[in-house]
């Protein structure tokens, strides 16, 4: 029998009930409000730390997945000589609770990159091992847009549960075996009123989203455009907005006291495509900004079919620079003229 | 699971100086069964790895017909990776991840007169589909070989030339930018050589290499002796990291340059609506 | 008041003193503001002025290099541009400056409290402190883009030969390339504040340098950014320096 998609309803005090016994046994990691500084994962020490407020973790949980750097392999000497020690895949397995739909979807689109032709070991192992369990957002703000980019703040992709708070009671989408193993069997089934209003909520909280971004097909006419000059000039070329994005994935290999260690990196910064020669094809800003767009609204959808974006809206919230990217996308000039 | 970023172990067996920049690298891979088992196109590339300097990726210049002697690579010092590859001595482990990248099609090039160009290193991914088709002289027509540099010194794979002068039907033109002294062969830059030669563009292919600037003028004057672009093949560089498609540092538009590529025809290029 | 701006930015087109010049726009959510680039009368129109306004706009002109440039600029931004031109960053001949003046809370008593409150700490505590704040460090490196007086064109945090930084997001890699920038900035840094703002994860990047700038008025009794023709602290030497720091 699958196990997949149920639901369940399930009182407040069994929720935290349900928490405290994942604490005792796993690493669990949840967002947490620092004073002053933001939202962010942090390991969770006691069931009441439930994140339910309505702020956005600075960083997206991709980072769990794909590590913001990682070791590969370290080179060592024995008797019989020089060999390659691998790095070992992390065993402990680990529970994510308050994850959004956004930043839980970018997963899959990274999924496409990373867990298709050569298997990335390291960010399957850590898919593998991470249960990733999601609230859903009841209050986007004006920088969300996930719902013009094919997600929702009610879906559950990439995740194993979905915990939506509705009054004093929670109803968890069970999405996988993972997430059953955990919610499979608490609270009760719902019955048909609850069901009702479960789906009066989603219809809320979807309503909720009052940004609507749309992108252009046939992005490729505006390639040439002296638009990505001016559309560009604000930027800083620094790596907050890709660095903060659930979905970009550009990485750096570099090698540093005998190991090979993969590094997070951007292709907003000046020397992402600097040749040893001093060569650069992306040598000003426009380049840059115009690859990140083109990237994430042309070349993963000609690719993979999808846009390389959740529609979360970090990077607009957090440039330094309010530089917004869905409206700098939405607005390119797809006449041969501009 | 495999795991796609560890290098094999690689013994340096030989070090040849070709230019005062330029050496080229023989390797055996230490495990028997990855020496046994390696494969690979011409025109396809490696990471090669300096331990605690960094990974750079070179295409491997030697023909896979070739290739119990162990995989070459022509080294080119620039940066950092490559300085340091420079200073290895026989004897030496590196690392090798690969192959990787597309290759020449081989299939499109049987039975077809070759016209290969290259300047400077550009020679390098050549070299392995040269004495490949030399090793299978009988599945190709006749080969036509033009090789410039900017000066004779520049020029790589000297001792090569005396073979491939001698191989039936094949044509060596060499060419330096500048008058020389003891220079006896050609003098101009590539594409005015190939003007002057004209070489048959009739049942041809046509393979091109080298930087940037030479094949930027190489191809109309190909298109202008009468090549399709569709015959025109060029294999691009780009700066790769992973050579798995995954970095997003060497795409040109929605194509990776380490897994669609290098190799390219003109006219996918030309298709491409994105400048590079 | 806008007007007047919009005007003075026109007539620097108008008698072609300018190729660009930097200002403020409204930015999309239609409240906050952005950086302009102005390239003629036209763009002029889309000038706004407020409290939004909050960006240094001297962190462009390290891209900017040979062209003409006009620049608004608030009263701190005015001092990283004397900073600039001290070090020979910009010919004052091409750069056309349009002071303006900001509604600004009334400045604290003591600028440097929180600084005072981290001396007052023990070393290991006021370590514990900073690993803490450093081990939210992502390396965006949005603190030294953001910067007027990170014009190096090669960053030592980007050099690979050697690579004197760690890459890696570890507490050593961070506290190398943090501690480094304040160092260089010894002397030189105006306090405009905008690396603190720019930093994603709240790092209080205002204090590490404050510290410094406390420690340069108490030791050569020296503020940067003053008056263009102040002689730069740390690349000039003066006879009545303080020695007895060498032992």
């Amino acid at each position: 029998m699958s196990k997949k998609f149920m639901e369940r309803i399930i009182g407040r005090e069994e929720l935290i009930r349900v928490i405290e016994g994942l604490l005792g046994n796993f690493q669990v990691v949840g967002p947490r409000e620092l004073p002053g500084k933001g939202v962010f994962y942090q390991p969770m020490k006691n069931a009441r730390d439930i994140y339910l407020g309505g702020g956005f973790t600075i960083e997206p949980v991709k980072k769990f997945f794909l590590s913001p750097s990682e070791c590969f392999f370290e080179q060592k000497r024995n008797e019989s000589g020089e060999f390659l020690e691998e790095a070992p895949l992390a065993g402990d397995k680990r529970i994510i609770i308050g994850a959004r739909s956004c930043e839980a979807r970018g997963l899959t689109l990274l999924d496409k990159v990373f867990d298709s032709d050569y298997k990335d070991s390291f960010y399957i192992n850590n898919r593998k091992r991470t249960t990733l369990i999601g609230i859903s957002c009841d209050s986007p703000d004006k920088d969300c847009f996930c719902t013009s980019m094919g997600g929702s703040p009610t879906e559950g992709r990439g995740m194993d549960a979905l915990i939506f708070e509705i009054g004093d009671q929670f109803i968890i989408e069970v999405i996988s075996d993972k997430g059953s193993d955990i919610f499979g069997s608490a609270g009760s089934e719902l019955n048909e009123e609850q069901k009702k209003l479960w789906e009066s909520d989603k219809k809320k909280r979807k309503e909720a989203l009052s940004r609507k971004v749309a992108v252009p097909d046939g992005l490729d006419k505006a390639f040439g455009s002296p638009y990505w000059e001016r559309a560009s000039s604000a930027c800083l070329s620094c790596g907050v907005c890709t660095y903060l994005c659930p979905t970009c994935h550009c990485f750096d290999l570099v090698d540093e006291e005998r190991k090979r260690l993969r590094c997070y990196d951007g292709c907003a910064f000046a020397d992402f495509t600097l040749h040893a020669s001093g060569e650069n094809p992306r040598p000003t800003k426009k380049e840059r900004y115009r690859q990140r767009a083109y990237h994430k609204f042309d070349y993963f959808k000609k690719n993979f079919g999808e846009n390389l974006c959740v529609g979360c809206g970090r990077c607009i919230r957090h440039c330094p620079v309010k530089i917004d990217i869905a409206d700098i996308v939405a607005n390119a000039p797809l006449d041969k003229e501009s | 699971m495999e795991d796609i970023y560890l290098s094999n172990l690689a013994e340096i067996v030989d070090i040849k100086k070709e230019t005062p920049d330029v050496k080229t690298v023989r390797l055996k891979f230490k495990d028997g069964k990855i020496r046994d088992s390696f494969d690979y196109k011409p025109g396809q590339f490696v990471e090669f790895s300096v331990f605690n300097e960094g990974e750079a990726p070179f295409c491997i210049s030697n023909s896979p017909t070739r290739k119990s002697e162990g995989i070459e690579c022509s080294i080119k010092k620039m940066g950092k990776v490559t300085q340091a590859a420079h200073e290895l001595d026989i004897g030496d482990t590196v690392g090798i991840r690969g192959p990787y990248g597309n290759g020449f099609p081989m299939e499109e090039l049987k039975n077809k007169n070759l016209l290969f160009v290259a300047g400077g290193i550009g020679l390098a991914p050549l070299r392995s589909l040269i004495n490949y088709c030399m090793d299978n002289r009988a599945d190709f027509k006749s080969i036509t070989i033009v090789n410039g540099a900017r000066t004779s010194k520049d020029l790589v794979y000297k001792d090569e030339y005396p073979k491939w002068e001698k191989a039936k039907d094949t044509k060596l033109h060499l060419t330096v930018d500048c008058q020389e002294d003891n220079w006896t062969c050609m003098v101009g830059v590539v594409p005015r050589i190939l003007e002057t030669i004209r070489p048959t563009c009739k049942d041809a292919v046509t393979i091109v290499c080298g930087p940037p600037v030479m094949i930027r003028y190489t191809m109309p004057v190909l298109l202008k002796i009468g090549f399709c672009a569709e015959d025109i093949f060029t294999t691009l560089e780009m700066k790769m990291k992973c050579g798995l498609g995954k970095c997003g540092r060497c795409n040109i538009g929605p194509l990776y340059i380490c897994k669609e590529g290098p190799v390219f025809t003109y006219a996918r290029l030309e298709a491409l609506k994105y400048e590079f | 008041m806008i007007e007047e701006l919009r005007n003075k930015v026109k007539e620097l087109f108008a008698s072609k003193r300018v190729d660009v010049v930097l200002g403020y726009q409204r930015a999309v959510d239609g409240v906050s503001a952005k950086p302009l680039f102005i390239y003629n009368q036209e763009d002029a129109e889309r000038l706004v002025w407020d409290s939004y306004c909050v960006y240094n706009l001297a962190c462009y002109l390290k891209e900017l290099a040979g062209k003409k440039v006009g620049i608004i600029a608030k009263a701190c931004d005015v001092k990283s541009i004397a900073v600039l031109l001290q070090e020979n960053q910009w010919k004052s001949q091409d750069l056309f400056v349009i002071e303006v003046e900001e509604v600004k809370p009334s400045a604290p008593a003591d600028k440097y409290e929180s600084v005072r409150k981290l001396e007052a700490k023990s070393a290991s505590e006021r370590l514990k402190f900073w690993e803490e704040e450093f081990s939210r460090c992502i390396r965006c490196y949005a603190c030294r883009q953001v910067c007027p007086m990170c014009y190096c064109p090669r960053c030592v945090a980007d050099q690979s030969m050697p690579a004197w930084f760690s890459r890696a997001n570890s507490l050593k890699g961070n506290l190398s390339w943090n501690v480094t920038r304040a160092m260089h900035l010894a002397g030189r840094c105006i306090d405009c504040g905008e690396c603190e703002r720019a930093c994603p994860v709240g790092i209080p990047l205002r204090d590490l340098n404050k510290k410094i700038e406390k420690d340069v008025k108490e030791l050569f009794n020296y503020e940067a950014g003053s008056s263009v023709e102040q002689k730069p602290l740390l690349s000039c030497f003066d006879k009545n320096d303080p020695t007895d720091f060498i032992k």
